[in-house]
């Protein structure tokens, strides 16, 4: 589109358009009229809660950095920019199976020669490389690492002198003893399937099967998957599946028709003792009852208090794609997100952990059960991480829950992944 | 994306009367006739046209939506066939499809019937009746995601009728009830408003030429009324059939597919396929699905063709 104003316009004409271009401007289409000489970088954030708190960043960046402009991109799909092959020049993004298949195929360009990507611990950058690698290249800087496991409530622990479990039969007994206190020992919101994998199913394998190792094994094994294979759902996931089922017994009797948002309510009144959400929950509680004493552990699935690890996953992370024009000002952009001050400050602020070594802890009282585990990398990214989006997971599990057969869940499992392969579906 | 609107000319429409008619009498058509086509042609090749075309084409390949692809041939649409959330979410769709057109054309045509009567408050009523079809599909879906979830247990608890005291959309079994009657209730004032106009172009002497030769009411509706109006009963069918063929809204609201797959509909499965990075297979059975939806339109004119009676 031209900006020109041809002499011959009218001016209603000229005002449509000038109006037309404040429109398109606005919504980060129209750029190159930002800094006059510089260079405008397009940020691609989509993460609702922190979209405010990036464009704070950007502009101080523009503060510090004259001559650089940066427009937010937050559309919610990552996608259409690749497909048009317009990507924004630096990116922040979750890092999943989604950013995999960019990785993968190499449109992230190789950020290992930037300084600060030696300051990143090692332990969590390995992370990025269970979905996807492309070789020679870090495709992936690391940004934020939410840490999730069991919220309680410990004001209901306290009141029925509950121990935090450190077991699975201490876990068992807790809900046991929960239940004949008339509680509801552990809340589930059914309807929002994702809330399904994300707590139940990755809660219940992630301390038993090392999922990273047990998907890469999985899919060297191309179509070879079943009963009789090394991997195979079926005989790996029984026990964490056998967890499950006993855990959804402890359940809130209306789970299969409550959603998040029913949980975040329910919880934040006081009307369960558990909660399997990760830290986004915690906010959202906090409108419900900003004073609610809340803790957080690792769910035990083994006997052994040592098997325990919190469930992972890099939040944010940040790259370049390699179509890119301004690669030197997207790296300064990079750098500048990095800088110890402004990575350690966003992770304190929003709840979770930075990426640096030698980053300080995370200071919220609610998360302070976790910490020693991210410490000490005792974590693991969720297994439903590494099911593609087209398995329905989260309705298997439904569907699990409802009729407590696991088993052929599992084999379901198993049949799709092997459909998958055959057609060698990439994730 | 989802199938084309195959939208067939009804057969009967005065236009395809006239047209001969016309040109007959002038001798040719205006050449200004053609040029009011353009516009249309030029929009609805560009944007559907191909599109469609590209994606039918990548369906033969394994393309993600960006980078490189290689050419599979039909192994996509072998596996499709092969794969039972596929069949499944086909078997559904299918019979969700038939059950609630049923159900829809039914009600709006007694409604239109009683409507078109010198009842009381009829006016009224026909604009209440049409409110449902000016909200957004989503929004009544999840109104009514709260009505089965909470209010329909709790009043079924409170008169002590067990069989609805757990919702309904937890229940893999009926969850599929819940989506046809919010489909129904959706587009049943559509029908109504093409049934209302069909019935006002009944002639009432025939009516009451009828009751003098002593017809029943029953007896007019199914000789009078039922073949004057069976052209509109046509285009509501086949429009309904292509809506609820495409189901996806009101399941995103209601159920999200489930309880299981229970309730996955073809329109879902292949929209998963653009998020989740199947995108060339999806392609295939988007292509497939359009192929289907194609058909049924086609056999629905054919097994319809000639029973309107006009006057």
């Amino acid at each position: 589109m031209s900006s020109h104003v041809r002499p011959g316009l009218s001016r209603r004409s000229f005002l449509a358009g000038s109006a037309a271009l404040l429109a398109l401007g606005a919504a980060g289409c129209a750029p190159s009229s930002r800094a006059a000489g510089g260079v405008t970088l397009r940020f691609y954030e989509q993460k609702q809660e922190v979209v405010a708190y990036f464009d704070e960043l950007l502009r101080r960046f523009e503060r510090e950095r004259p001559g650089i402009a940066v427009v937010h991109d937050s559309t919610v799909a990552i996608a259409p920019q690749f497909v048009r092959n317009e990507p924004a020049d630096v990116g922040c993004f979750n890092d999943n199976l989604e950013l995999a298949r960019y990785v993968e195929r190499g449109v992230l360009g190789d950020l290992s020669d930037l300084p600060s990507a030696r300051t990143v611990r090692t332990d969590i950058g390995e992370l990025t490389d269970q979905y996807a690698t492309y070789p020679g290249r870090t495709s992936v800087l690391p940004y934020s690492l939410a840490a999730a496991g069991v919220i309680y409530n410990k004001r209901i622990f306290a009141d029925h002198d509950l121990p935090v479990p450190a077991t699975w039969s201490q876990f068992v007994d807790v809900c046991e003893e929960l239940r004949r206190a008339g509680i509801t020992p552990v809340y589930a919101t059914d309807r929002d399937t994702w809330t399904l994998w994300q707590g139940l199913f990755d809660y219940s394998v992630g301390s038993l099967v090392a999922p990273g190792e047990f998907f890469r094994r999985l899919t060297e094994q191309g179509t070879d998957v079943g009963p009789d294979s090394p991997v195979s759902f079926e005989k790996d996931f029984a026990v964490p599946m056998e967890r499950a089922r006993t855990i959804s017994t402890y359940f809130n009797e209306d789970h299969a028709v409550r959603a998040y948002a029913d949980g975040n309510l329910a919880f934040g009144r006081g009307e369960a003792a558990m909660y399997l959400q990760g830290p986004w929950a915690l906010s959202q509680i906090a409108l419900v009852d900003p004073d609610l004493e809340i803790g957080t552990f690792p769910l035990p699935v083994s006997e052994d208090p040592d098997d325990r690890q919190v469930r992972v996953n890099i939040d944010l992370g940040l790259w370049i794609p390699t179509a890119s024009t301004h690669q030197e000002e997207a790296r300064e952009l990079v750098e500048f997100l990095m800088r110890p001050d402004v990575i350690n400050a966003y992770n304190a602020d929003n709840l979770a952990y930075s990426t640096l070594q030698d980053a300080p802890p995370q200071q919220d009282e609610r998360l302070a059960g976790l910490q020693e585990y991210v410490d000490r990398a005792a974590f693991y990214q969720g297994a439903g991480t590494f099911v593609p989006t087209s398995i329905p997971l989260g309705n298997y599990l439904q569907e699990a829950i409802r009729s407590g057969d696991f088993e052929s869940m599992l084999r379901t499992l198993d049949a799709d992944w092997r459909r998958l392969a055959g057609r060698e579906a990439t994730v | 994306m989802t199938a084309l609107p195959t939208l067939p000319a009804a057969p009967d429409a005065p236009a395809a009367q006239d047209a001969p008619a016309r040109r007959s009498h002038g001798g040719r058509v205006e050449p200004v006739h053609y040029l009011f086509l353009v516009p249309t042609l030029v929009v609805f090749t560009a944007f559907v046209v191909v599109p469609a075309l590209i994606g039918i084409f990548y369906s033969l390949t394994d393309y993600v939506g960006f980078g490189e692809w290689s050419f599979l041939g039909v192994r996509n649409y072998a596996a499709l066939f092969s794969d039972p959330r596929i069949l499944e979410s086909y078997g559904f769709t299918l019979g969700f499809a038939l059950v609630t057109v049923v159900v829809a054309q039914v009600v709006a045509l007694a409604l239109a019937v009683a409507l078109t009567r010198r009842i009381r408050f009829a006016t009224t009523l026909r604009t209440v009746f049409v409110i449902p079809m000016v909200v957004a599909g989503i929004v009544v879906a999840y109104v009514f995601n709260f009505l089965f979830s909470n209010s329909l247990p709790a009043l079924a608890t409170a008169v002590g009728f067990g069989p609805l005291e757990e919702s309904i959309l937890g229940n893999p079994d009926l969850a599929w009830l819940s989506i046809v009657i919010v489909s129904a209730w959706q587009t049943i004032p559509g029908a109504l408003l093409v049934y209302t106009a069909g019935l006002t172009s009944v002639p009432n002497e025939l009516y009451e030429a009828s009751a003098l030769d002593g017809a029943s009411p029953w007896r007019q509706f199914r000789s009078i009324t039922l073949p004057l109006v069976a052209g509109f009963v046509l285009i509501n069918t086949i429009l309904g059939v292509k809506g609820y063929l495409g189901v996806y809204d009101v399941i995103v609201g209601l159920t999200g597919g489930g309880p299981g797959t229970a309730t996955s509909s073809v329109a879902m499965t292949i929209f998963g396929g653009f998020t989740g990075g199947d995108y060339a297979y999806q392609m295939a059975n988007a292509t497939v699905f359009l192929l289907v939806t194609a058909l049924i339109s086609v056999a629905q004119i054919v097994a319809t063709r000639g029973r309107a009676v006009r006057l």
